[in-house]
């Protein structure tokens, strides 16, 4: 049980920096979850709190206390790696016993410890194994138990799931959430998929270019992005961005103009009436987009028309990308029972509440905040 | 259709054996002296200039040969020399060279590539070259006529491969498990013993077969270094059968069939380990 601190924690490679002063308080028992593209920092990020890259500049702190001349092993911290480095010449018992024999613990409480991780993770009729003779998700959970062996302040998890099939990877998923709920351990945890993102966390970091992009909830992040890489990068399928001219205000809500001419007046806060500036876009996401008939359509607010290009039939929903008169392409989210075909014509009628719009750098308007969406997602101890 | 796969097998079939054939004549090309010293060392001398390509049957079978290696001279002695510089030497080069290439793979420092590039030329220049300077050098250390001599310069001289193949296997060992065991609280050194050693136990075998073998052969250095009766190695010792107008074949072609049993062990031990190390199983799957 621990709190982490990082301030403006910074990484450089020679003159190559690769993360830029990233400040973040993570609170005890919490879930935070570090999401970015590859290549964005977000393992070097958690390297450097586990102790196995140097702190460039900033601190690392552990219940307040600076860490950044400590070793791993002072630290406090355990770590789960994506290709789940058990030793090979041990087996799952030797494994999950292994620091703990270094560390001088005696038989008897290491017996106990090993016998308790391997009843939380069903390991129990695998101790006398090899790592070979496990498969991918039962190695996992070895790693996993490995951690929970050691009893750490904190558990850093890079990229876990990564190296398991679909099916696993979301049962994985769900006991890690479940281990989480027991354990109650602060956790930081490192992916490149936003949906393990969006489920495991009480709250994320997307990290970009080495650059905390945005610190929220999973919900704050999905309804409310900071800028037009986190509204991409958070939901699937991503949101569908189109350029947009900003031509006026009216009742608290900017009006945009899209290519094809159509005008949508989308509700922005009051505070971003000195927004300026030429090149907008327009951002809304597959599934605040109605496919509609196109005469149905008529006089519907900010409807589109246009024609069926391609349809993704996923059984539960149809994703169906529209060719809209004069613009882009269109992704929307439909029922899964959508009659539509290749060629036909509809409109498409966005939920102009749900709509996004971004100013030339990226920086998404503020929206109207809705009471609902600041609550945090309900915490495990509830 | 039919006939095209009949065809196809067929071709495929003339092809192994063609590859079996080239291996087999080269495996008999290969075998045929060491056979020949076998079979030999088993006769009298009339018997091996008699009939060179005979086996010892019958009358030319005879084990004079053996009772003089055992009789005469001190073999006792050669062989455990052998033993011991192979041995030691074999301990110094993998040990080193394992920590070296280490070293090598795992850290990054300012003078790493330098440092590798510099292991390497060693593999191009023949340590034969240094004799004189080796001999002075040992002259002035007192250690002519000690196995410490030939136990450094073999060390020397199989460390620059030891360290080269070493470091590239390194190179490719999962950089995790490493960090893994950081984690779990174990010293750099421990990291070494405990975790790397184990998983490069196959290519330290390998290594281990490459630098044994020219150093139970080699006569040069024993000659120049080492030749005092104490210190003879087998090879040296063999030579005291080769005078300058007779040759007792039966007792140099003895001594030589049993100075292949050691090696003959010691690579049967490190072809299990090989084996062993290449099945115990690897990071993931």
């Amino acid at each position: 049980m621990a709190t982490l601190t990082l301030s403006g924690v910074d990484k450089a490679y020679d003159k190559l920096q690769v993360v830029h002063g990233v400040d973040l308080d993570i609170a005890d028992g919490e879930f935070v979850v570090f999401v970015g593209p590859s290549g964005c920092g977000k393992s070097t990020l958690l390297r450097m709190i586990a102790g196995l890259e140097e702190i460039t500049a900033g601190t690392v702190a552990i219940d307040g206390r600076r860490v950044n001349e400590l070793s791993p092993a002072e630290r406090g911290i355990a770590m789960v790696f994506q290709t789940y480095a058990l030793y090979p010449h041990k087996d799952v018992y030797g494994n999950m016993a292994f620091a703990l024999k270094h560390a001088g613990v005696d038989r008897q409480t290491i017996d106990e410890r090993v016998r308790m991780a391997a009843e939380i993770l069903g390991l129990e009729p695998l101790l006398k194994r090899r790592p070979k003779q496990l498969s991918g998700g039962q190695r996992q959970r070895v790693a996993i138990g490995r951690a929970i062996v050691r009893d750490p302040k904190i558990f850093l998890f890079d990229e876990p799931l990564s190296n398991l099939d679909a099916a696993l990877r979301v049962q994985m998923r769900v006991e890690i959430l479940k281990l989480h709920q027991r354990l109650r351990s602060t956790m930081v945890y490192v992916t490149h998929d936003q949906v393990e993102a969006m489920t495991l966390a009480d709250r994320i970091v997307v990290l970009n270019g080495g650059v905390v992009e945005q610190v929220g909830t999973p919900m704050a992040l999905y309804h409310h992005p900071a800028n037009r890489f986190v509204a991409e990068f958070i939901g699937s399928p991503r949101m569908n961005l189109m350029p947009a001219r900003p031509v006026g205000r009216e009742n608290g809500s900017a009006v945009v103009e899209i290519a094809g001419g159509a005008r949508l007046s989308i509700p922005v806060d009051p505070a971003e009436n000195g927004a300026v500036g030429d090149d907008w876009q327009l951002g809304v996401r597959p599934e605040h987009l109605a496919v509609t008939a196109p005469d149905a359509a008529a006089g519907q607010p900010g409807a589109l028309s246009g024609a069926v290009t391609v349809v993704e039939r996923l059984g539960g929903e149809t994703l169906v990308h529209a060719a809209i008169d004069g613009a882009d392409t269109l992704v929307v989210k439909a029922g899964g029972d959508a009659s539509l075909r290749l060629g036909d014509r509809i409109a498409v009628v966005p939920a102009l509440d749900e709509c996004h719009l971004f100013d030339a750098a990226g920086r998404a308007l503020a929206k109207p905040r809705r009471a609902a969406l600041d609550v945090e997602r309900p915490r495990h101890d509830a | 259709m039919a006939t095209s796969e009949t065809g196809a097998v067929a071709r495929r079939g003339l092809s192994a054996a063609s590859i079996h054939a080239v291996l087999l004549a080269y495996t008999a090309i290969a075998l045929f002296p060491v056979l020949l010293i076998v079979m030999n060392s088993f006769k009298g001398r009339r018997g091996i200039f008699g009939d060179p390509l005979g086996l010892p049957v019958g009358e030319s079978f005879s084990l004079e040969g053996y009772t003089t290696v055992l009789t005469q001279g001190a073999f006792g002695t050669y062989f455990s020399n052998s033993l011991i510089v192979t041995i030691v030497s074999l301990f110094l080069i993998l040990f080193l060279g394992a920590a070296a290439a280490h070293a090598l793979a795992e850290y990054r420092f300012k003078a790493n590539a330098f440092l590798a590039i510099y292991m390497i030329v060693g593999i191009m220049v023949p340590i034969r070259l240094g004799t004189v300077a080796i001999l002075q050098l040992m002259v002035d250390l007192s250690l002519v006529n000690t196995l410490a001599a030939l136990i450094l310069v073999y060390t020397a001289q199989g460390l620059p491969v030891a360290v080269f193949i070493l470091t590239e296997f390194m190179r490719t060992l999962s950089r995790d498990i490493k960090d893994s065991a950081r984690i779990d609280g174990l010293s750099e050194y421990r990291i070494f013993l405990e975790v790397v050693l184990p998983l490069i136990r196959p290519v330290i075998a390998t290594v281990a077969v490459f630098s044994m073998v020219p150093i139970w052969n080699d006569l040069w250095f024993p000659l120049i270094l080492a030749p005092g009766d104490d210190t003879k190695t087998v090879t040296l010792g063999v030579q005291q059968f080769i005078g300058q107008y007779t040759v007792n074949w039966s007792a140099v072609l003895a001594a030589l069939s049993l100075a292949i049993l050691p090696v003959l062990a010691l690579y049967a031990v490190f072809s299990r380990q090989l084996i062993r190390g290449i099945t115990s199983g690897a990071v993931k799957g």
